[in-house]
């Protein structure tokens, strides 16, 4: 297959006009579901109500039906966290950095990446909320007046953490509304029940399409894409600073900041692949998103997945060469040691799987791109799991070492958090459109005036 | 739709984005002020046609950021270093890298919420579902794939023909005139409005109520507040009379102590033996005890000068050749056991202290019935000591 | 594709840029080696600086030619060109790096045996701290960007000619392969030349710090030849504000990365409080390296952040021109922060030295010497890219 680099890779396929694309995007959202729907939808909210039950027994039994012990005082709470959160980051940068970067290619996936984005972090932020043991205490620790004079400990990552997800969850939140209201706007347009026309009415806040509005708009989304790109390297950096402030070896290490952010883009994009592998071929959607965006996305992965394995590399290097024997220590110990079984698969899945992606050929198939990036954010979790287990469970004081063993309580909160994800897809595939209308027409062929200066067709 | 006769504007679609800015270009150039361009999504170079600037919304975003920036940061200096500063970790009370993570964070928080907010509210002064463009086939059009300009009745240079032919002459496929719609009672007061109001101000109010008064004390969620030990004045099933406070057992004695074995006995069979020396730090407890309990009866040296002015009987003088006969045992029961207007001082005293107050009665004894040889020791000793 | 369709004509670019490249190199190199026989060991650090500042410009500017053809980016290359011809120094690298190898004694503390021998953690390194091993794997770096650089180069300037789009495939696959190289390389050359100076200290942002710095200066190089070209009309006539704006952007993109590595690795090594790891910025905290510090943290990044913020002051030509000169002296700034406090040592007050600003000049000199050489061999527009008229067409 020869490609020609003087022509740009066609955005939308099949010649698709504006009016068609209105069409297939709202159809879902026209349409009944047919079975499949629900029985996807049925399987996803019993993993959440298995996840529910998790968190109830957590909740009247206290922490102790987790399997956080003495030294590994952080388990699987915040390794969830940190994962949930890393997959967030793909939707920002599809949305964001690629919108910064003006790579028209994100148009198509933009605005479900953008969902994603919001699902994961509302999936990260129960995380921080039910592992404090007495959460409907939880009120105490916003900063208010009181007689002991306490406030926040400013000093502490855990804070800054605080501050960096809420930021995030709001900003993204706002950037993916402000994208919603020129759909909110056409989808009251082409309403036709009463209940949907309320609904879409209040939702666009009245949008008229003006031009006038519209200068101000993209001024506001540009800025918003130019606020949200540092604020998303800016979320998984203090993620990576509650563990690299510790002196603990194997935390305390500098790189942690970009290889954190790496490994969160990483394992979000393979999570938006994951899903629009689905979505693009139950919405009949692939004409929108193309086998382009899937390899362009899987080049992203490998790029980022690179980025990874040289932080691994790094890490290991400097182990070995600062000469400090503890470091040393926990660098072997996390290579052959009792976790030496995690550590492997997260190497695996993590920096072999995705060299499959160096070939045009498997960056454009479905069954491999499938397998690979399933792989991959198996060992995104893993890598998260190492890092806290590997380096808790065997520190300073031989005395204190100990091993941690997950319980059924855990694993059912994990499998309920993808349940509460994927319900949440589910449920946004079919109420809100997944590819912004808006945008999408103004990239289609024949979108832009010709006389201002050549092809937009790309 | 019904609509009221007014008009609000003209209104013509074009079919190609070529076209409409061609369109708004002729309809600037014109003259026209209050006209609009309307399409489904930003059309490049529109901006320019339509003989606009940037868009000023990028100063909110720069003002509020750097406002937030100092706030937090400031509010972060407050707490940490002013209001009540703790030592965390070594570091000093102002630390700077600490703080740049949070003063970060919240600078693109204001940041985006302000121009968002500023957004919406000022620059396009939205929600505005009721304006007259609304509902028209004009706007369906223009939602989907259409391209749209609008000139406005309230437009210096307006006059209907005029206008209509030089949209027609632009080229667009359609002119239709926009009407304003019927007038609608100002909306702040519609019933629908105010019920829905009612109903959240009740619902809130009945929620926080709840919440606070019933939700917060369901078990489990105020477990610790109710626990099995038994607290203060509490009371207990396990006992017969439902008291949680029992007094203590028939014969538990107090720490340090032991029991006198003539209690209540006015003549005992024997006495205890002083097993006290008379060390001067004893007799120093003695005398401060033999003052505080006994002076106020027996006066300050024994000797029945009381204070008590006729109040209550006086205690005897303890000079009397009786008492100084008394083995230390004997008055050691006086004072433990009491003896007739005189109450037992067990619960005052201590053993060793009662000792040490028949001690020092044996030298108020001494002292007051001195002999010769005494005082010429005693005269012996002070003058050494002014020699020392 | 022929000259006369895509509007390019070649423009020979004036000798005199030759003869002041000539000039800065002559007198740099007859100072330097005053400076060398003056003061031997202050030279060798001095020397170093620039040979580094050298290699960021030079690497970086490969680098971004490579990072074009990965990401398949048309904007830049109406002006790839230009940083083919300042990645044509590499091959000097190799000649230059030579009185550095006479001076490792100087400069490296644990290429001393006695040294090595008083300290068990160094003892440990010496398996990769050695200097027979040090020789060989930097002749092999700067061999393996050689080898690169030329085969790039090659089939850019081929395809002016031939116009052969399977040599943008070509190029397309050896920037993927060079990209991971380059990462590792550099980061070897990072703890090897920079690190190493301390041998106690260690971190692992280290390589990515420099790397930072090294794609901060050759974008700058960049964007300055570029405007003044175009300026000048040596370029396309169809390059614009749109494109200057993208260099802009991304100059301003990697001031901002800076600082977030910068203050990383900074902040964590502040946090963690462990002796072994404060001494390094302790050292650059005394005396008069405080000054220096703070003057980094306001230059490398204050300035050009806020300077290169609005849309405005992207798009205009003059502070563009500015901004890119001072990113290149501040890298320079940087470098040297990076490497003199290695030569007090504490041990006593540090003062500048006229032999402190020597070196710069010869590396400025060979630069301009040889990018005019190229410019006047082959085109500073690649003609023959398929991708150029989509890059000339590039609009925001």
């Amino acid at each position: 297959m020869s490609l020609d680099y003087s022509k740009e890779i066609p955005l939308v396929q099949g010649d698709l006009t504006m009016a068609d694309l209105d069409n297939a995007i709202t159809k879902p959202m026209d349409t009944k579901p047919n079975n499949k729907y629900f029985i996807a939808l049925a399987f996803t909210t019993s993993l959440l109500l298995l996840g529910l039950l998790g968190v109830a027994l957590t909740f009247y039994y206290g922490i102790g039906e987790w399997g956080n012990n003495q030294p590994v005082a952080w388990g699987w709470g915040i390794t969830n966290f940190v994962f949930w959160v890393g997959i967030a980051h793909a939707g920002t940068l599809i949305s964001a950095i690629l919108y910064l970067l003006r790579q028209k290619w994100r148009t198509g996936i933009a605005r479900f990446a953008e969902a994603m984005t919001i699902f994961a972090v509302i999936c990260a932020g129960i995380f921080p909320i039910i592992h404090t043991g007495r959460p409907w205490l939880a009120g105490y620790l916003i900063p208010y007046p009181n007689s002991h004079g306490l406030w926040p400990n400013f000093m502490s990552p855990l804070v800054w953490d605080v501050f960096a997800v809420s930021t995030y969850f709001i900003v993204s939140l706002m950037f993916w509304y402000v994208g919603l209201i020129p759909d909110f706007a056409t989808l009251r347009d082409r309403a036709t029940t009463k209940a949907k026309k309320f609904v879409y009415s209040f939702f666009s806040l009245g949008w008229r399409h003006s031009n006038r509005h519209w200068r101000h708009y993209e001024k506001v989304y540009m800025i918003l894409a130019g606020l949200a790109t540092p604020l998303v390297l800016s979320v998984h950096t203090v993620v990576s600073f509650d563990f690299a402030v510790a002196v603990l070896p194997g935390w305390h290490s500098t790189i942690f900041p970009p290889y954190f952010v790496a490994g969160a883009i990483f394992s979000g994009f393979a999570m938006v692949v994951t899903a629009l592998i689905f979505i693009r071929k139950v919405f009949n959607l692939e004409d929108v998103i193309t086998m382009d965006h899937l390899d362009r996305m899987n080049k992203i992965i490998l790029l980022t997945g690179s980025m990874v394995g040289y932080a691994y590399l790094m890490e290991f290097f400097i182990s070995w060469y600062s000469g400090v024997p503890t470091e040393q220590f926990v660098a072997i110990n996390r290579a052959f040691g009792p976790y030496a079984w995690g550590y492997w698969i997260m190497v695996s899945c993590n920096s072999l799987f995705p060299q499959l992606f160096w070939f045009r050929k498997f960056r454009r198939s479905i069954p491999v791109m499938f397998i690979v990036v399933i792989l991959v954010n198996v060992g995104m979790w893993f890598e998260r799991f190492i890092i806290i287990a590997s380096s808790l469970h065997r520190d300073f004081l031989p005395s204190s070492w100990g091993y941690f063993t997950p319980t059924w309580v855990d694993f059912s909160i994990l499998i309920g958090s993808f349940g509460l994800f994927f319900t949440l897809v589910l449920l946004f595939s079919r109420t809100l459109p997944v590819v912004a209308m808006s945008e999408i027409k103004g990239v289609v062929e024949g979108a832009q005036p010709s006389h201002h200066g050549g092809d937009h067709n790309g | 739709m019904d609509k009221g006769k007014k008009l609000h504007s003209v209104a013509a679609l074009f079919n190609k984005p070529d076209e409409i800015i061609d369109a708004a270009k002729k309809t600037n150039a014109a003259g026209y002020k209050k006209y609009d361009v309307n399409t489904p999504y930003p059309v490049h170079g529109m901006d320019s046609a339509m003989g606009m600037g940037q868009s000023k919304v990028g100063f909110v975003t720069l003002f509020f950021g750097l406002f937030g920036a100092t706030f937090i940061f400031l509010f972060m200096w407050w707490s940490t270093a002013s209001s009540y500063s703790i030592v965390v970790g070594g570091k000093p009370f102002l630390s700077t890298p600490a703080f740049i993570p949070i003063t970060f964070e919240t600078t693109v928080l204001f940041a985006a919420i302000s121009t968002v907010v500023g957004m919406i509210a000022v620059f396009f002064k939205l929600p505005a579902n009721s304006h007259p463009i609304h509902d028209t086939d004009y706007m369906k059009a223009v939602s989907g794939d259409k391209y749209g300009l609008v000139i406005e009745a309230e437009d210096e240079k307006f006059n209907k023909a005029e206008v209509t032919e030089f949209l027609k002459g632009l080229g667009a496929y359609k002119v239709e005139n926009i009407y304003y719609p019927e007038f609608e009672k100002f909306r702040l007061f519609e019933p629908k409005f105010l019920l829905f109001l009612v109903v959240i101000a009740v619902g809130t109010c009945g929620m926080t109520y709840v919440t606070l008064n019933k939700l917060m004390y369901v078990t489990p969620f105020g477990w610790m507040e109710f626990q099995s030990k038994l607290t203060a004045q509490e009371g207990s099933d396990m006992w017969a009379n439902g008291e949680g406070m029992r007094p203590p057992v028939e014969g538990t004695v107090a720490r340090d102590d032991m029991p006198y074995p003539f209690m209540g006995q006015p003549t005992p069979p024997e006495v205890l033996s002083n097993p006290t020396l008379p060390t001067k730090k004893l007799l120093k407890l003695g005398q401060k005890k033999f003052l505080t309990f006994c002076s106020p009866c027996h006066g300050n040296l024994a000797d029945g000068n009381s204070r008590l002015r006729g109040q209550f009987p006086a205690g005897p003088t303890l000079h009397s050749a009786k008492i100084i006969n008394y083995p230390d045992g004997k008055i050691y029961h006086i004072i433990t056991n009491g003896q007739n207007a005189m109450p037992s001082y067990s619960r005052q005293t201590t053993n060793k202290e009662r000792w040490a107050i028949v001690d020092y009665i044996r030298v108020l004894q001494r002292a007051q019935n001195a002999k010769e040889s005494d005082l010429q020791a005693i005269n012996k000793e002070s003058v050494s000591n002014v020699q020392k | 594709m022929s000259k006369n369709e895509t509007g390019y004509t070649k423009k020979n670019l004036p000798d005199k840029i030759a003869k002041i490249g000539g000039i800065l190199f002559a007198v740099g190199l007859l100072l330097g080696i005053a400076g060398f026989l003056a003061d031997t060991y202050r030279a060798s650090f001095a020397y170093l600086v620039s040979f580094i500042f050298f290699l960021s410009i030079t690497i970086g500017s490969l680098f971004l030619v490579a990072l074009e053809y990965a990401a398949g980016a048309d904007w830049s290359t109406p002006f790839r060109r230009i940083s083919e011809f300042f990645a044509a120094s590499l091959p000097l690298l190799i000649i230059f790096v030579i009185p550095l190898f006479f001076n490792t004694g100087n400069l490296f503390r644990w290429s001393h045996a006695d040294y090595i021998n008083s300290d068990q953690m160094l003892q440990a390194k010496s398996a990769y701290l050695n200097t027979p091993f040090f020789v060989v794997r930097v002749i092999g770096i700067l061999l393996l960007w050689l080898v690169f650089y030329y085969v790039i180069t090659k089939n850019s300037r081929k395809q002016d000619s031939t116009g052969d789009q399977t040599l943008t495939k070509k190029n397309i696959r050896l920037s993927v392969i060079f990209i991971p190289l380059f990462a590792i390389t550099v980061t070897l050359t990072a703890v090897d030349w920079v690190m190493s100076l301390e041998s106690r200290w260690f971190s692992t942002m280290f390589g990515v710090y420099l790397f930072s710095g090294i794609v901060w200066v050759a974008l700058a190089v960049l964007t300055y030849t570029a405007i003044k070209l175009r300026e000048n009309g040596y370029l396309h006539s169809a390059i614009k504000e749109d494109h200057y704006y993208s260099l802009g952007t991304l100059l301003f993109a990697f001031t901002a990365f800076w600082g977030y590595i910068a203050f990383s690795q900074y902040m964590l090594i502040w946090y963690g409080n462990l002796p072994e790891e404060t001494f390094w910025f302790m050292q650059r905290w005394s005396g008069g390296w405080k000054i220096i510090s703070i003057l980094l943290i306001v230059t490398h990044f204050i300035v050009p952040f806020f300077s290169l913020l609005s849309y405005e002051a992207k798009t205009n030509i003059k502070r563009l021109k500015f901004i890119s000169l001072w990113v290149i002296a501040i890298h320079f700034l940087d470098v040297y922060w990076l490497i003199m406090p290695s030569m007090t040592r504490n041990d006593h007050a540090y003062t500048f030295s006229w032999i402190d600003f020597v070196y710069p000049l010869i590396f400025i000199g060979l630069l301009m010497v040889v990018f005019s050489k190229m410019a006047q061999k082959y085109n500073l527009v690649p003609i023959g890219d398929p991708k150029l008229q989509r890059g000339l067409n590039f609009h925001l």
